[in-house]
């Protein structure tokens, strides 16, 4: 069951056996799931870059139509003025639909960390297509992003990798 | 921050939360169950309905502070939803998890720092 490769070394068989037993459930789980299109993994990379280009477009979208003197503005409602914030709820409803789907084979606690890769997509777009600069300290929190992700996705792809 | 601006912020990561659960339940429920089942389109609305509320509330703050600002706020939505999900889904929980979602947390806020 591969718990070889485990980051955290220990003595305890107890213990031992808790991280087999988290492994045999994460395996059973993924047994059942389809392949292709209906790939849970690949619909969250779908989820995942329908959440990066909408988060662009409502940004862009709300401080065209800001109006912060306004009550209101608090309930965001008056942004739906705006197209671009139309075309970002477009992506978001796509986005959801392929969350949904996520949901039902891979683990929250596992989808939701790996889906936060979007966290670094953005600063990662500005970089390469807007030509910003990234700061040494952004530079730092994207490496720590990387490495969290890495950690959480490394059992997964033992877990493909056997199957 | 006002007070104001703080309250809408967590009433925004708490519906934000509580949707992902609700949402994660009415999908485990469809295993077995199927689609066709009062249970899961209640849970599904009840999902829907939150994440709505969670949407105009950032949707509101997004035209008063920079996006940058209210990053570290989703960052903690990470560690609140793999909690939660321990807690009341009762999903096994490893260290590498842990760590992992903690790293994936400071990383966002870090980077909104910046």
């Amino acid at each position: 069951m591969g718990t070889g490769h485990r980051p955290v070394a220990t003595d305890s068989p107890q213990f031992e056996n808790w991280l087999r037993r988290f492994d045999r459930a994460l395996e059973k789980r993924m047994q059942d799931r389809p392949s292709g299109f209906g790939n849970p993994w690949l619909q969250l990379a779908l989820s995942v870059a329908c959440v990066l280009v909408s988060e662009f477009l409502l940004k862009r979208g709300a401080t065209q139509v800001a109006d912060i003197g306004s009550a209101w503005s608090w309930t965001g409602v008056n942004g739906l003025a705006s197209p671009l914030v139309w075309w970002a709820i477009l992506l978001i409803v796509a986005s959801f639909i392929s969350w949904l789907y996520v949901l039902r084979y891979i683990p929250i606690t596992i989808a939701f960390p790996l889906s936060r890769v979007v966290d670094i997509l953005v600063p990662l777009g500005c970089w390469i297509f807007l030509g910003e600069l990234i700061s040494p300290l952004r530079w730092c929190g994207i490496a720590l992003v990387v490495i969290g992700l890495a950690l959480v996705a490394k059992p997964i792809a033992q877990i493909e990798e056997r199957l | 921050m006002t007070f104001l601006a703080f309250f809408f912020i967590v009433v925004s990561l708490v519906s934000f939360v509580a949707a992902q659960l609700i949402l994660k339940r009415a999908m485990e429920a469809t295993k077995s169950a199927g689609f066709r089942n009062a249970q899961f389109v209640w849970k599904v609305i009840g999902g829907v309905i939150l994440m709505t509320i969670s949407f105009f509330l950032t949707l509101g703050l997004l035209q008063r502070f920079d996006l940058s600002y209210l990053y570290p706020f989703q960052g903690l939505s990470v560690i609140f939803i793999t909690l939660m999900a321990a807690v009341v889904l009762k999903e096994k929980l490893s260290v590498r998890l842990t760590i992992g979602t903690l790293l994936i947390s400071a990383g966002i806020v870090l980077v909104s720092l910046s």
